[in-house]
C-alpha cells in the first residue's frame, strides 16, 4: 500500500527513519508492514501529521509502536512538531504488506 | 475513509499487573514438580490421596489458572477490542489468589479440611469474583462483541462454578451439605474446571492468537461457535447425567462431543497454519500446536476408561491418575511452556524498549530468553512427561522418580528463562 503524502521528498525522508521502527512481534518494519497510511506536512504550522494503523485494535505493542513512530519522525524533522493519529478504517489486512515484507516473511 | 481516532485505542494493561502472575505460576510449577518427586508413591495409590490432591491443585490453580489470569489481563483487550476495566481489580485478584492457593494446597497435603482449606477456598473464590467483575465490566465497555470474548466470559463462569463446588466440598467435611461423599462429586468438580475453564479459555484465546502469531488470513467464526456449542452442550449433558442418572456408559456422550470439538479445533489450527504468511514457525508456537494434539491423549484415554468401566469391575485407579496427569502435566503444561515465551517477552519488551526502539535497532522480544535453554526444556519436558505417565500406568516407581527429576529440570529451566526475561536490561544494537 502506498503512503499518501503532500510532499514526496519529505515523505521519503520520513519513511527512511520509519524503516527502523519494527513491529516487535513480526520483526518487520512499520512501512513494509503497511501500517503507515498518510504522511503530510503543514509548512505554515511546521507540523508533520502521520496517519497510521495497527495490525489489531488494542494490540499489546500498539503504545510502543506509536511512540516509536513519533520519536522517529521527530528525529527526522527536528524543526517540526509531530502528530501521529491512529485509524482502523480501513482496518489493516495482510494485503497491505509490501513485496519486500512478504519476502521477509518467506512468501 | 481514514478517520483518525481522537482517543487512540493503544492504552494497554500495565506490565506491573501481569508479571506477578507469571512469576507466581512459574514457582508453582517448580513446587508441583518437586512434590511429584517427594510424593511419587501417592501415584501408586488413589487419586483422592492428599498428596495427589495437593499436586493437582498446585497445577490447576497455582500454575494453570494463575498464568491464564495473568496473560488474559493482557490479552482480553485484544480479544474484546476494548480496555481492561480496572488494574486495581486485577491486583486484587492476584493477591487474593496468591494468598488462597498455598493455604488450599497445604490443607490438601495435610488433609486438614478445617480453617486452612476453608480460608484458602474463600480467598480463591473472591479472586475469581474480582476477575469475573473485571471481565464483565471490560466487555460492557467494549464496542465489539465476538466469539473469543464469549469463550472467555463463559469459561470464567465455569471457573466460578468449579471453585464454588470445591468450596462446598470442603465445607461438606464439617457440615453435611451434600447427600453423598465428596468422592462422588469429584468428577463434576474436575471436569467443570478442565473442560469448562481450561478448554474453553484455551480455545477462545488460542483461536485468536494462533492466526495472529502465524500471520494467517484464516478466520472462521462459525466453526468457533460450533465448537463453543459442542463444549457447553457436553458439560450440560454431563451435569444432567450426574444429577438425573448414574449410568456410567452415558458419560461417553459428552466425552465424544469434547472429542469432536477438539478435532474441529485441530482442523481450525491446521487451516490457520496452511494459510499463514509467515513461513518460519518459531519453537514457542510449535510447542503450543503440539499441545493441541496432546489433548487428544487424555480424551482417548477417557473413552477407553469409560469402556473398561462398562465391561469390567474396579475403579481403574492408575488410568484415572494417568488421565489427570496427562491433562495437567501434558496438554496444559505444553501450551503454557510455549505461550509463555510468546507473551511475557513482549510485555517486558514494551516496558524496556517502549521509547528506545526508534533510537536504533533493539533486540526483538524473542531474543530476550535463551533459545538453547528453551530447547533443552522442551526435550526434558517430553521425556519427563512420557516417563512419569508410563510410571503411573505400569505402577513402576523408578519411572515415576526418573520422570519427576526430568520435570523438575524442566521447571528449573523454565524459571531460569522467566527470570532472564523479567530482569532484562536495555541493549541497543
Amino acid at each position: 500500500m502506498n503512503v499518501v503524502t503532500n510532499n514526496d521528498i519529505k515523505c521519503n525522508l520520513g519513511l527512511t527513519g520509519l524503516y527502523n521502527v519494527d513491529d516487535p512481534e513480526i520483526g518487520l518494519n512499520v512501512v513494509d508492514l503497511g501500517l503507515i497510511y498518510e504522511l503530510n506536512f503543514n509548512e505554515e504550522e511546521k507540523k508533520v501529521v502521520c496517519l497510521m494503523t495497527l495490525t489489531t485494535e488494542f494490540c499489546p505493542m500498539g503504545e510502543s509502536i506509536v511512540e516509536n513512530v513519533t520519536l522517529s519522525l521527530q528525529s527526522s524533522f527536528q524543526e517540526y512538531t509531530v502528530e501521529v493519529n491512529l485509524t482502523f478504517d480501513p482496518a489493516w489486512s495482510y494485503d497491505m504488506i509490501s513485496e519486500n515484507g512478504r519476502a521477509f516473511l518467506g512468501r | 475513509m481514514f478517520p483518525a481516532l481522537s482517543n487512540p485505542a493503544i492504552k494497554t494493561t500495565s506490565y506491573k499487573v501481569v508479571i506477578p502472575f507469571y512469576i507466581y505460576a512459574a514457582l508453582s510449577f517448580l513446587i508441583a514438580c518437586i512434590l511429584l518427586l517427594t510424593s511419587g508413591g501417592a501415584f501408586l495409590k488413589h487419586y483422592f490421596h492428599p498428596h495427589v490432591l495437593a499436586i493437582t491443585h498446585t497445577m490447576a490453580l497455582g500454575w494453570g489458572t494463575m498464568i491464564i489470569l495473568g496473560a488474559s489481563h493482557q490479552l482480553v483487550p485484544v480479544l474484546i477490542e476494548g480496555k481492561l476495566y480496572s488494574d486495581k481489580l486485577a491486583y486484587t485478584s492476584f493477591f487474593l489468589a496468591a494468598a488462597g492457593i498455598p493455604l488450599l494446597v497445604y490443607a490438601f497435603y495435610q488433609f486438614d479440611m478445617g480453617a486452612p482449606a476453608k480460608w484458602g477456598g474463600r480467598l480463591v473464590l473472591l479472586a475469581i469474583l474480582a476477575y469475573l467483575i473485571n471481565i464483565i465490566m471490560s466487555m460492557s465497555q467494549s464496542k465489539s462483541e465476538n466469539v473469543h470474548s464469549v469463550f472467555v466470559f463463559t469459561a470464567t463462569l465455569w471457573l466460578l462454578f468449579t471453585v464454588s463446588l470445591g468450596l462446598v466440598l470442603v465445607y461438606n467435611f464439617t457440615y453435611d451439605l451434600m447427600p453423598r461423599d465428596p468422592l462422588h462429586y469429584l468428577p463434576l468438580h474436575a471436569h467443570a474446571g478442565i473442560i469448562g475453564w481450561f478448554l474453553l479459555l484455551v480455545i477462545g484465546v488460542g483461536s485468536r492468537l494462533i492466526p495472529l502469531f502465524l500471520i494467517s488470513k484464516y478466520t472462521n467464526q462459525r466453526l468457533l461457535w460450533i465448537i463453543f456449542g459442542l463444549i457447553n452442550t457436553a458439560l450440560l449433558i454431563y451435569l444432567l447425567i450426574f444429577y438425573v442418572t448414574n449410568v456410567k456408559g452415558l458419560t461417553s456422550i459428552p466425552a465424544l462431543l469434547i472429542l469432536l470439538a477438539t478435532l474441529l479445533f485441530i482442523y481450525y489450527c491446521r487451516q490457520a497454519y496452511k494459510k499463514r504468511l509467515r513461513k518460519q514457525v518459531d519453537d514457542q508456537v510449535k510447542i503450543s500446536i503440539l499441545s493441541v494434539f496432546m489433548l487428544l491423549l487424555p480424551i482417548i484415554l477417557l473413552l477407553i476408561l469409560i469402556v473398561m468401566l462398562l465391561y469390567s469391575k474396579g475403579e481403574k485407579i492408575n488410568i484415572i491418575l494417568t488421565y489427570g496427569f496427562m491433562i495437567f502435566f501434558g496438554w496444559l503444561t505444553a501450551i503454557i511452556l510455549g505461550m509463555t515465551f510468546k507473551t511475557l517477552p513482549f510485555i517486558v519488551w514494551n516496558k524496556v524498549y517502549r521509547k528506545r526502539s526508534a533510537a536504533g535497532k533493539t533486540p526483538s522480544p524473542k531474543d530476550m530468553f535463551s533459545h538453547p535453554v528453551f530447547k533443552i526444556m522442551g526435550i526434558t519436558y517430553l521425556a519427563g512427561f512420557t516417563l512419569f505417565a508410563t510410571g503411573i500406568l505400569t505402577s513402576f516407581f523408578l519411572l515415576l522418580n526418573a520422570g519427576a527429576i526430568l520435570l523438575i529440570i524442566t521447571a528449573a529451566l523454565y524459571n531460569w528463562n522467566i527470570l532472564k526475561v523479567v530482569n532484562h536490561k536495555p541493549v541497543l544494537k
